[in-house]
């Protein structure tokens, strides 16, 4: 195996609103990263690209949409996906394409834009619950979060100010960060006043939604010798995803973290982390997911370790356990994949001594980083070391004095200051239920909640499952109606909706996780509380569901109404009663409507802003490439092949927009969603003289006898911005 | 150090597949796998799951591919990709050392998704190329630009229909054998000239999983599949500044799967060829991109290709995989290729990319 090491790194600002491109993002970052490893792109032998959701970009296939702008076109190039998680798993796979042989090196590009997603991007967390038992109670991730929160600060008995103290910490070290979104000096009461979004949720406890890109360049010993003298090595990795039944599982610790950190100390030999680790950059999406997190990475059940550290200063930038020198997600921002590159990025500039004003006081020779994600379920750690660790401000290097305004990224307040393209996908599914879940929805019409039971583990399951996922997928074939009550294992208070916008009329949604009587321990579901004043739930609360009327009742999970307190006294039934499962017929075998309900506002981007700008007057320009000496339409932010920034503004050169010629023409029958166009299309691809590249759009005016390749066509003028306004007509 | 396969589940293959959820899906084929792998789920170091989330339906679809294959809280990772590059990542997980056996899986609930062209329009770049028609008008463009640039005709194009979706008839898996004739292709619906409705692969449901083991834990496994060449590549995704007439992501990631598995002259070396026929006009130009002929069309797509298969999305290269690992073992039953020892998969992304993947198995190990 082959040891791997960072040898460079570079990055966009973090900013609330690019006006970049997505793939514009990750160009930029690529170009600031091969120059700090000293490479071009033609000495990359693979490129391997991390990004979050689809549904943040708003491009189906991200990853492909993103090929050009990670420097993959033409290139061993392939996208790779845990979620929250991806920023740090991200050296992992490159780790494996470079220690596996097959590859000397790896160019790792990590990019988000959340602000194409509107109105806001949390949104686009209402479809990571399960379509058919979570989604229709419109969670969103604040929500998971306050749950998870809840149940931290009542295992481990933390208070919100304590917690509170990682934002402050993380923001104030993110004044010395160059790409930093939100640096800021605040204090703990600063964080308590700030808006209550879903208790014990606050907005200061939350990163922001940011746009921004990061890169690494990766290489085997044998190259990073040759190429950096302060190669960091990758020591050891570790990646575990646990189970999608998240109310399920101990909220309170991370034991996916913990064994991914288990795996990567066994990798680098380390058998005492707090002792061995000099640098620490958990995940910080929200305050208290770095303490959290930090249980896990410490392996540390307790929690003793991590609130000795916090209460002693351990953690300050100048402490002797460093938490976050970087800033975190929590003052650097969180373009969510490209936050945990930037931690990687954060221990390569650490180690090898060019944090500059975020340098660690101590001589730090070894780091860990550590992402999450999914449903509060992935760990993925990354363990990075130098050789005998680096002398403060060894190396004289640009990135010791990196200031804000040397790094790119171009922020704006609105999309509307900038040309943009609205779009609305419609994207209706329809799931099949399958065997378990037809049983548990028939239940739910019926007024009972179903469980199945495996007599291998003793678990009685809920939501029911035709096997069991921890005992080597046996078969379950028991089935039970479940008590309709439980326990209060967690819950939030909660005043904003799926989208993260306030609820109307200072209403309140409460949410539990609810662990059903009857049912293995700590095995439940998440639901909403009612008939309760928000200030008298407690965690142990026992509760009772609130069915709708029979008639109303449609076999979803929102036939319980909601959870009640159960009154003194109130004796409920407490043993399961086998069942009959549903059979399947094609009558009784449904399918689950949903509906992915996502809007999307996309800037033009530097190079489509010069495009769509010159279309409104007519006019039509290409990008001058001096390196490949060509002139490229339509204009065009970065070259896809050379991978260095050009300007489609100040390098623009003029071209006839009467000079095109057709050089490919079809007639489209269909709209985009393939249903019958009441009349055809002509879609034409042109070149223009002088050009490198083509541009595609419709041909209108035009009789059907003439066409043919290599007619002429003109560009036709509108100031309406977007693909489906570019129109030809024949010269 | 070598790496096989060391067994192969599938779940069946449809047009739909009410009353099975993609959980139970999956789970039927991982079972498959591993009991032909003769290993159970707990001895697995991981798993490499290969699916789009918008596909899926969930964002951040990775979060539900564990449980159904009894690998929580191991490692599991997702590439958003084709089914080879999944492959191609787990080959090398495997070869950093660290990692004996993993299952890579993917599945396809095509009939789920109920607005298909509406989401591939969403592959398409907001900027510059969703023209609000159909999105199958880049295969249009694609098929002029080659027929165009090679001595092909619409005519050999609707062959490749004719021919795949005839084999399917003799391959139970199959959900579209067809009697089909080629003037039937080029006189079908026209979606966008010269691109008929019957050239473009009809969508199916189905998942595959097969278990990959490095060459010291293979003791388990019946009949192991040598995995001897990998290799990925995508063209240029600016479809403005992409030869439409090639694939350059195939020529690629051909060169890399045969420098690797120390090919020189394909058509003579290997046996068997699975080439992405997703839209036939596909078939003809990664035939090209890959160094084989018409001579090679015997042994090309023997199970009907993507065309006779269907289009299970993600899961497409996985489907073709399957089969080759049957032929390999020479249990093809009625489309058996007689002594095939080597294949060739091929994929390919699919619309609007030029990204492809090839991997090279052996029977026995080299």
């Amino acid at each position: 195996m082959s040891r791997v090491a960072c040898i460079g790194a570079g990055m966009t600002r973090f900013v609330r609103r690019a006006e970049e491109s997505p793939g514009e993002l990750a160009a930029l970052a690529v170009e600031r990263a091969l120059e700090d490893a000293g490479l071009d792109i033609d000495d990359i032998d693979c490129v391997i690209q991390g990004t979050a959701p689809d549904a943040f970009d708003g491009i189906h296939m991200n990853g492909e949409n993103l090929t050009a702008g990670s420097g993959g076109v033409n290139k061993p190039y392939m996208r790779h996906f845990v979620g929250g998680g991806t920023g740090v798993f991200s050296p992992i796979h490159g780790w494996m394409h470079v220690a596996s042989g097959k590859f000397k090196n790896c160019l790792v590009v990590c990019e988000e834009k959340m602000s194409t997603c509107v109105p806001h991007p949390a949104g686009a967390f209402l479809t990571i619950f399960d379509h058919t038992t979570e989604q229709p109670l419109e969670l969103t991730l604040i929500h998971i979060f306050a749950l998870e929160m809840a149940r931290m600060m009542h295992v481990y008995g933390y208070t919100e100010e304590e917690i509170a103290w990682v934002s402050v910490n993380n923001k104030l070290n993110a004044m010395d960060h160059p790409a930093a979104q939100i640096a800021k000096k605040i204090t703990v009461q600063d964080v308590m006043n700030s808006p209550m979004l879903s208790w014990p949720v606050k907005r200061y406890d939350i990163s922001p939604t940011s746009d921004g890109a990061c890169a690494i360049v990766l290489a085997n010993e044998r190259v990073a010798r040759n190429h950096c003298k302060t190669p960091v090595f990758i020591e050891g990795v570790g990646f575990r995803l646990d189970t999608a039944y998240w109310c399920t599982r101990d909220l309170a610790f991370p034991n996916y973290v913990a064994m991914a950190a288990k795996d990567a100390y066994d990798m680098a030999g380390i058998s005492r982390p707090e002792d061995q680790i000099d640098i620490w950059e958990p995940y910080d999406p929200f305050d208290y997911k770095a303490l959290h997190h930090m249980n896990g990475l410490l392996m540390d059940r307790t929690g003793r370790k991590v609130k000795d550290l916090l209460f002693s200063g351990a953690f300050a930038r100048d402490g002797s356990h460093p938490l976050c020198p970087s800033g975190g997600a929590l003052g650097v921002g969180n373009p969510i994949a490209a936050t945990g590159l930037m931690k990687i990025a954060e221990l390569y500039f650490q180690l090898s001594g060019q944090a500059g004003a975020r340098q660690v006081k101590k001589n730090a020779h070894r780091g860990i980083a550590q992402a999450w994600g999914d449903l509060m379920q992935v760990g993925t750690v990354v363990v990075m070391g130098s050789e005998g660790g680096m002398p403060i401000h060894s190396r004289a290097s640009a990135w010791n004095d990196v200031k804000p305004e040397d790094l790119p990224g171009t922020s704006i307040n609105d999309v509307k200051d900038v040309p943009h393209i609205e779009y609305s996908p419609n994207l209706p599914y329809s799931w099949d239920n399958g065997f378990a879940i037809t049983t548990y929805l028939d239940g739910l019409k019926k007024g009972k909640l179903r469980g199945s039971y495996c007599t291998d583990c003793g678990r009685m399951m809920v939501p029911p499952r035709q096997f069991c996922e921890i005992c080597n997928l046996r078969s379950v074939d028991m089935y039970f109606d479940l008590p309709d009550s439980g326990v209060v294992e967690t819950f939030t208070i909660s005043n904003v909706n799926w989208a993260s916008l306030p609820l109307p009329d200072g209403k309140q949604d409460l949410f539990a996780v609810i662990a059903i009587d009857g049912a293995a321990d700590q095995m439940g579901i998440v639901h909403k509380l009612g008939e309760v004043d928000p200030k008298d739930i407690q965690i142990g609360m026992r509760v009772k569901a609130v069915w709708k009327p029979e008639a109303e009742r449609e076999g979803t999970i929102t036939d319980i109404a909601y959870f009640r307190p159960m009154k003194d006294g109130e004796v409920v039934e407490v043993e399961p009663i086998m069942v009959k499962p549903s059979e399947l017929t094609n009558i009784s075998a449904k399918s689950f409507p949903g509906k992915i309900p996502l809007d999307y506002a996309y800037t033009a981007g530097i190079g489509g802003r010069k495009f769509y700008e010159d279309l409104a007057q007519g006019k039509l320009s290409g990008t001058w490439n001096d390196e490949r000496e060509v002139v490229m339409i339509p204009p065009t932010h970065f070259c896809e092949t050379g991978m260095h920034t050009l300007d489609p503004q100040g390098d623009a050169r003029e071209l006839d927009p009467e000079s095109g010629y057709v050089v490919a023409a079809t007639q489209v029958f269909e709209d985009r969603a393939g249903h019958t166009l009441d009349e055809p299309v002509w879609i034409v691809q042109v070149e223009f003289h002088d050009a490198y590249g083509t541009l595609f759009g419709r041909l209108i005016d035009v009789d059907e006898d003439e066409i043919e390749i290599g007619m002429g066509v003109a560009l036709v003028a509108t100031d309406k911005v977007g693909p489906e306004h570019i129109c030809f007509r024949p010269i | 150090m070598g790496v096989c396969v060391m067994g192969v589940g599938i779940s069946g293959i449809a047009p739909t597949s009410t009353g099975v959820s993609y959980r139970e899906m999956i789970k039927s084929a991982a079972e498959a796998a591993y009991q032909d792998a003769g290993i159970e789920p707990e001895d697995l170091d991981g798993a490499v799951s290969i699916e789009e989330d918008f596909v899926s339906g969930y964002s951040i679809a990775d979060e539900y591919v564990p449980d159904q294959l009894g690998v929580v809280r191991k490692p599991v990772y997702t590439i958003c990709g084709d089914f080879l590059q999944g492959l191609a990542s787990a080959v090398m997980q495997i070869q950093t050392g660290r990692f004996k056996r993993i299952v890579v899986e993917s599945y396809s609930k095509a009939s789920n998704v109920l607005e298909k062209d509406e989401l591939l329009s969403f592959a398409y770049d907001p900027v510059y190329e969703r023209l609000g028609i159909s999105p199958h008008y880049l295969a249009a463009i694609e098929m002029q630009r080659f027929l165009d640039m090679s001595l092909h005709t619409e005519g050999d194009v609707a062959e490749v229909v004719a021919r795949n979706r005839a084999r399917a008839i003799g391959n139970p898996l199959a959900p579209y054998g067809a009697r089909i004739s080629p003037a039937d292709v080029l006189a079908g619906r026209p979606v966008a000239t010269p691109l008929t409705d019957s050239m473009i692969a009809r969508h199916a449901d189905g998942a595959v999983a097969f278990v990959l083991g490095s060459d010291d834990v293979i003791e388990t496994c019946r009949k192991p599949v040598w995995i001897t060449g990998t290799g990925w590549a995508s063209g240029n995704s600016v479809i403005h500044r992409r030869n439409h007439g090639i694939s350059v992501g195939t020529v690629l990631a051909g060169r890399m799967a045969y420098a690797e598995a120390g090919i020189d002259v394909p058509a003579e070396e290997l046996d068997v060829f699975y080439v992405n026929d997703l839209y036939a006009h596909r078939q003809l130009m990664h035939m090209d991109a890959l160094g084989l002929t018409d001579d090679q069309l015997p042994v090309i797509n023997p199970n009907g290709g993507v065309q006779g298969m269907g289009d299970l999305l993600e899961a497409n290269s996985g489907v073709q995989l399957y089969d080759a690992i049957l032929q390999l073992r020479g249990h093809a039953g009625g489309h058996q290729i007689p002594g095939a020892s080597r294949a060739l998969v091929h994929g390919w992304r699919g619309l609007p990319t030029d990204t492809a993947a090839v991997a090279i198995l052996d029977a026995e190990r080299r």
